[in-house]
């Protein structure tokens, strides 16, 4: 009987011995929740495509929830961690508090916050949250230069999904740039004030709201509001097929999504694959935790997309030298 | 404020409140039989759904509406089996038709289109005026020729619905059975068969309702772009106190808040957003308070009828 002790306490000891190597081989997973669609060709779309895209550089799982409700996000965020997710993707300010709750509960698991505060990571018991941060104001800037050089009207519009502190950083940007850069033409261009749809996936109020802006004169469009944005683009669509020519303009954000629709003149891309798979590194390096990742047009993060042929040359050309302009730092200075 | 707004906001009333119309009327067919349905959310869900994946596989809207009405048609037996012959509880199983349907949806979407990213897009129903050839200019010609038949289609319901449930016998019956069954099986009429006559029609509007979403007024189908449009069918029935000329006035009043708080949001007059934004809540409070309670609705909504119980 002691041999047998002797011979299973061995082999235990051998296997404990050989856990690193098991461990080597260990497959992460990385889980994403999402409160509009994937398939929205906006935001949750560009948001699950940066985890597949990250997914696949580094080797990792994946899984989703999307179209999930509010009362929604921390049970499902649970419901993840339990089954042993190494990485929470949670692409959204609005996710803030599920997050930092369940990070405290789960101080194994890494949580990336995409669009998270600035102070977020400071706030997680646990030193677990990572906050993903593109710059706003450089998002609004990308689209805001290009919108003030197109528009015509001198009218340009905004739709918000819901009222966040990065929807507001990219509103704030756009008007800003769209003025400054209207400035230089010689024109003024004003920006309709900030409407918000309170829903990502109500695509019927953003063909109201394009409706209503259009009537208010809008030639340009951006918008940060997922399928509310697709809805908005048909609508364009619709005026532009009525009119006989294409007059009214969108920029689409966060991929490249030229061609979608015909109003789309640029996009403003956010490579948050990039940031996603640093998280991804940090959790396989077990250095993850308690930082802020930021995007910019700096580190290539943030850029513009393909232009559109709608977009004469000569207006493409000074839009580079403004994007040139806002890499160096030197934009509005 | 000028009249080219208020021209606007005419056109995107009537926009808004088409699908609610539909939703509406499904309600008050299955109320006036005594069935408090609250799933119609889940059925314009399932309804939008098959509409669009039908529109998007046939390239016709028109067959995306009719199968969004099957499908309607067919989640709802659910319900009418559970509450009619098995007496269930209405209110539990219309609950659970809205959270089963929209999971449904969600499933078959997945199952569908897969995990893919990419923006699915259907051709929508043309309007009057472009099969006619005819380019609306003014707010008339906008008013009455730029729609889809669904709108002609919700408004002569209205009409059909208003003089079934008054002036034809088979319309009174209908409704003897939503306020005394019992009553009702006396006089010959198969309380049973209306009860079941009523989920079909119920069914088939609220699905029609959903379907109308994707088939005539945006392009593409997203998860939860019923957006509360079946539990404010509920509210619109209320409103519009049990008769279709009423639920009409209900749709084109909560149709016009909505257009209005987003016209007047993107008009900006210096004010915090959520002040409009709860403009069609606050208005439905105070109509309500003058309308008053004194109709209240069929009087055997809600109640299970027992064939032989005494």
């Amino acid at each position: 009987m002691k041999k047998v002790f002797a011979l299973v306490l061995s082999l235990v000891m051998v296997l404990a011995l050989a856990a690193p190597a098991f461990a080597a081989d260990k497959t992460y997973k990385v889980a994403m929740i999402c409160d509009s669609s994937i398939s929205d060709g906006g935001w949750g779309a560009a948001c699950y495509n940066a985890m597949i895209d990250a997914a696949a550089i580094n080797g990792w799982e994946t899984a989703y929830s999307d179209s999930i409700d509010q009362a929604a996000y921390y049970d499902t965020i649970v419901s993840y961690c339990d089954l042993g997710y190494d990485l929470i993707y949670a692409p959204g300010n609005q996710y803030t508090d599920a997050v930092l709750q369940a990070a405290e509960e789960f101080p194994e698991i890494a949580f990336a916050l995409l669009n998270g505060g600035a102070n977020t990571p400071e706030k997680a018991v646990n030193k677990n949250v990572t906050s993903l941060l593109p710059n706003a104001q450089q998002i609004g800037w990308i689209a805001g230069a290009l919108a003030g050089l197109m528009t015509e009207t001198g009218t340009i519009a905004f739709i918000g999904g819901m009222e966040l502190d990065t929807t507001k950083g990219k509103y704030a940007g756009y008007a800003e740039a769209a003025a400054f850069v209207g400035q230089k033409a010689g024109k003024t261009v004003k920006t309709l004030d900030i409407v918000y749809s309170n829903s990502f996936s109500a695509s019927d109020k953003g063909i109201e709201f394009a409706k209503a802006m259009i009537d208010q004169g809008a030639d340009v469009f951006f918008g940060d509001a997922s399928a509310v944005d697709s809805g908005a683009r048909q609508a364009i669509d619709a005026a532009n097929q009525a009119a006989g020519a294409i007059k009214i303009y969108d920029i689409a954000q966060p991929a490249d999504i030229l061609g979608q629709n015909e109003c789309i003149i640029c996009s403003q891309v956010t490579d948050n694959s990039s940031l996603v798979s640093l998280s991804m590194q940090a959790v396989m390096n077990g250095t993850f935790g308690g930082e802020v990742i930021y995007g910019t047009l700096q580190n290539g993060a943030l850029s513009a997309g393909r232009i559109s042929d709608l977009v004469p040359a000569e207006i493409q050309e000074q839009y580079k030298a403004y994007l040139d302009e806002m890499i160096a730092g030197t934009f509005m200075q | 404020m000028d009249m080219n707004f208020v021209t606007n906001l005419i056109l995107a009333s009537v926009r808004m409140a088409t699908p609610l119309i539909f939703v509406s009327l499904a309600e008050l067919y299955s109320q006036r039989a005594g069935l408090t349905n609250i799933g119609l959310e889940g059925l314009a869900t399932i309804g939008s759904l098959v509409g669009f994946m039908v529109s998007l596989l046939t390239d016709s809207p028109m067959l995306g509406v009719l199968a969004g009405m099957m499908a309607g048609i067919i989640v709802n037996m659910i319900f009418a089996y559970a509450t009619i012959s098995l007496c269930a509880e209405q209110i539990v199983y219309g609950m659970a038709i809205n959270i089963f349907a929209p999971a449904l949806a969600a499933f078959i979407y997945r199952i569908y289109f897969g995990s893919g990213s990419s923006l699915v897009q259907v051709r929508l129903m043309n309007t009057l005026a472009a099969t006619l050839g005819i380019t609306p200019t003014n707010f008339f010609s906008k008013l009455l020729l730029d729609q889809t038949f669904m709108v002609y289609f919700a408004y002569a319901l209205v009409i059909f619905t208003a003089i079934y449930f008054n002036k034809t016998k088979s319309g009174l019956n209908f409704k003897a059975v939503g306020e005394y069954p019992k009553a009702a099986a006396t006089l010959g009429i198969n309380v049973i068969r209306t009860k079941y006559l009523a989920s079909v029609i119920c069914g088939a509007l609220a699905g029609m309702g959903g379907a109308y979403l994707t088939a005539c007024y945006t392009t593409t189908y997203v998860d939860g772009n019923i957006a509360g449009r079946g539990f404010i069918a509920l509210a619109a029935v209320i409103f519009g106190r049990w008769s279709a000329s009423g639920v009409l006035l209900a749709c084109l009043f909560f149709g016009f808040c909505d257009a209005l708080q987003i016209r007047l949001q993107v008009a900006s007059f210096g004010l915090p957003y959520q002040f409009f934004q709860m403009i069609p809540y606050v208005a439905t409070v105070v109509v309500l308070a003058l309308i008053g309670m004194k109709k209240a609705g069929p009087k055997s909504c809600g109640k299970p009828y027992r064939k032989e119980e005494r």
